[in-house]
């Protein structure tokens, strides 16, 4: 079998809390982080949203971060959780090893950009934050505030995001470009594209209801989540247990529309096939799909079709865990990795909630959660984002 | 009505970026969406914004606009039912 | 056999170029940029009024693509064997600010959901995905600056999946006056004779660039 990337350690922050532990409970115990707005200085205070229950300067505290020093709450979630990936992999900061940050994002530092635009338009062109506001500087904020990056890359596609910084660690790793690649993503909520997704009209004003026939529309979220991988051959050396493989992963994409996916969902299909074929399995393989689920009509519907089609032979456990953390967009991908990870460490099937009424276009209904009777073995994963850029990751047991 | 549905023509023309359509190629009866002039889904929620910048209608559900962006016709006897602008 | 850039493209708000060769499009008309991409668009004959609903920074991409694979064939029919990988500077900035512009204040706040679509750089490479039906990897990459070595590494990374069979690859930057796009067409088993590397990305990119500033 060809190299593949072990994951060493998960660090996520998302509205189910800041850890693996209160992530894991809030999973088990069924329990959404969806609610009212409380942080995100909004007028849209109609939508439900998955927020990340710290404040800016709960966080700047937390991370012994001068009050001075300018921070997005996209860099300072994506410093939370790196700072616990890193602390589960055991790795310490001389360690010698040659180490990647990837991270994806697309809202970057848009949070300050919003707070201060009109300083700026002012003339304000001192201002700290202008130059916090990219993509590439929320990273570079992140690498910073650790100091043991000898190499740093944003992704930014949308929401796949995270899951393609993901796959090109695995890539990394895989490759022997670097020992170790901490991948994953980080996005906060901003009115920017609160406002974009209110004007597609693909906003919940409930609690989302993925694969529901009921169901109209998402609730956005925010959080960051990241996981440290590296070659599996190589992991004796530094005395670590591997939580699992990701044995499989593909990138493709759907050429239909901008934002709308395809009807019969032909990107999703081929993504979940070529990462299957990748990590050399086949269909009844796969012990539990954590679904891209959004909760919009379109998705669900295309996703729905995509994995009906490909897993004709029997359907294996789905389910949406945006119903617990809200479209955490370009981050969701690191999330719902993380959320897969557990799943297989816990061998337990994370629920779909809010479901309630079988979409008459499927032929399977999303899961209802709880212990899965036989230990999971292979977790597929599903990323998709605007631009028809359609992401799959397999997490397998060791 | 007449002169509603060439205002109409002229802003749909302009908002969703018909470069090369002239008022007078659509007909006024003629389907918007599917075959006719090639329209998807973000222009039909380019045109609920229309409604509510121009004429102060806000479409709540984008359902709804299946029926009324039907023809040119049929969207100009809507606004001009319940238009606030 | 080494993988090659079997043709590549450069435009700017004033000109266009294939393989070094400067396209004869009346520039003395083209009176600012969006008005050049529209005569450009023009001047090959497209049909594809979906082009005018593009944002800038997708109008410069999808013309970088057409120059290069107008003359491919067959077209249009669906592979899944070629990637989309692109870098830039700016992301989808010049669009961010019209977006922002439209939220500013609450009394008038109408954003508008076409241009709220391409606030994502990444929509570039599907518009060229969808227009080319381009089943393979897309990707975008934002950078500090233009990078030979960082376009050979991403658009390489593509290459690893044995079932990719080309990629295009390219820069494509569009903010605050400055529009580029430089695209190449690699193949892995080419015979253009362009090896794919570092110092020939440069050359051409460098080469086509000085010769017409």
């Amino acid at each position: 079998m060809p190299r593949k990337a072990a994951i060493t350690g998960i660090g996520v922050v998302s509205a189910l809390g800041a850890g693996r532990e209160p992530t894991l409970a809030a999973l088990r115990e069924g329990r959404t982080g969806i609610a009212p707005v409380r942080y995100l200085k909004t007028s849209h205070t109609e939508f439900l949203v998955g927020e990340v229950k710290l404040s800016d300067e709960e966080m700047t505290r937390a991370l012994r971060i001068p009050e001075s020093q300018a921070t997005t709450r996209t860099s300072l979630m994506g410093m939370v959780a790196v700072r616990e990936a890193l602390a589960h992999a055991r790795l310490q900061r001389k360690s010698g090893l040659r180490i990647a940050l990837v991270s994806g994002t697309t809202v970057g530092g848009m949070d300050k950009s919003e707070q201060y635009y009109l300083d700026f338009l002012a003339g304000d062109t001192q201002n700290a934050y202008i130059s916090t506001h990219s993509c590439g500087a929320c990273t570079e904020m992140i690498a910073d505030y650790f100091g043991i990056f000898s190499r740093v890359q944003t992704i930014s596609t949308a929401c796949s995001s995270a899951a393609n910084a993901i796959m090109l660690g695995a890539m990394l790793v895989e490759e022997g470009r670097v020992d170790v690649a901490v991948a994953g993503g980080s996005e906060c909520l901003t009115k920017f594209h609160l406002n974009g997704f209110n004007t597609l009209m693909i906003l919940d004003r409930g609690q989302c209801k993925p694969f529901d026939a009921r169901r109209a529309g998402l609730n956005l979220g925010e959080g960051a989540a990241y996981l440290v991988l590296e070659a599996e051959d190589a992991l004796g050396g530094r005395g670590v247990e591997p939580l699992c493989r990701i044995s499989g992963y593909a990138n493709t994409c759907d050429a239909y529309h901008q934002t709308a996916s395809s009807p019969n969902g032909d990107g999703a299909y081929l993504s979940m096939a070529k990462a299957l074929e990748a990590a050399q399995l086949t269909p009844q393989d796969i012990s539990y799909i954590n679904a891209h689920g959004t909760g919009t009509e379109n998705n669900d519907l295309s996703e729905g079709q995509a994995i009906q089609r490909l897993f004709c032979g029997g359907i294996p456990p789905v389910s949406s865990t945006k119903s617990f953390t809200g479209h955490a967009t370009s981050a969701a991908g690191g999330v719902e990795a993380v959320i897969s990870t557990l799943a297989l460490q816990h061998s337990f099937i994370p629920a779909n909630l809010n479901f309630a009424q079988p979409m008459p276009e499927l032929s399977f209904t999303p899961a209802a959660g709880g212990d899965s009777p036989a230990p999971l073995r292979h977790v597929l994963s599903n990323s998709f984002g605007f631009g028809g850029n359609d992401t799959s990751l397999i997490f397998s047991k060791i | 009505m007449e002169e509603l549905i060439l205002q109409l023509k002229q802003e749909i023309i302009k908002v969703l970026n018909l470069e090369d359509v002239k008022p007078e190629t659509i007909a006024d009866d003629a389907p918007l969406f599917g075959d006719g002039l090639g329209l998807d889904s973000i222009d039909a929620l380019e045109l609920i914004v229309l409604m509510e910048k121009t004429y102060g209608i806000k479409l709540e559900d984008p359902a709804r606009g299946r029926e009324i962006f039907k023809s040119i016709r049929v969207m100009a006897e809507y606004i001009h039912a319940n238009r606030r602008k | 056999m080494p993988q090659s850039i079997k043709r590549y493209s450069y435009i700017t708000d004033r000109l266009a170029l294939v393989d070094g060769k400067t396209l004869p499009v009346a520039a003395a008309e083209a009176t600012e940029e969006g008005n050049f991409l529209t005569l450009l668009y023009r001047s090959l004959g497209i049909d594809y009024p979906k082009f005018f609903k593009m944002d800038s920074l997708s109008k410069l991409g999808f013309l970088a693509s057409e120059l290069i694979l107008k003359d491919e064939s067959p077209r249009f029919t669906p592979r899944e064997d070629v990637a989309v990988v692109c870098l830039n500077r700016s992301s989808s900035l010049s669009t961010d600010v019209q977006h922002q512009a439209s939220i500013q204040h609450e009394d008038s706040c109408y954003p508008s959901p076409s241009v709220f679509v391409y606030t994502l750089p990444n929509i570039v490479a599907g518009e060229i995905a969808i227009r080319n039906k381009l089943l393979g990897e897309t990707s975008f990459y934002v950078c500090r600056e233009w990078s030979a070595q960082l376009l050979l590494r991403m658009a390489s990374l593509s290459f690893c999946d044995a079932c990719t069979r080309a990629v295009l690859a390219a820069w494509v930057e569009r903010f605050d006056g400055v529009s580029e796009a430089f695209m190449m067409l690699v193949e892995r088993d080419g015979l253009s004779g362009i090896p794919f590397s570092a110092e020939h990305v440069e050359m051409l990119y460098q080469n086509t660039k000085t010769q017409n500033t």
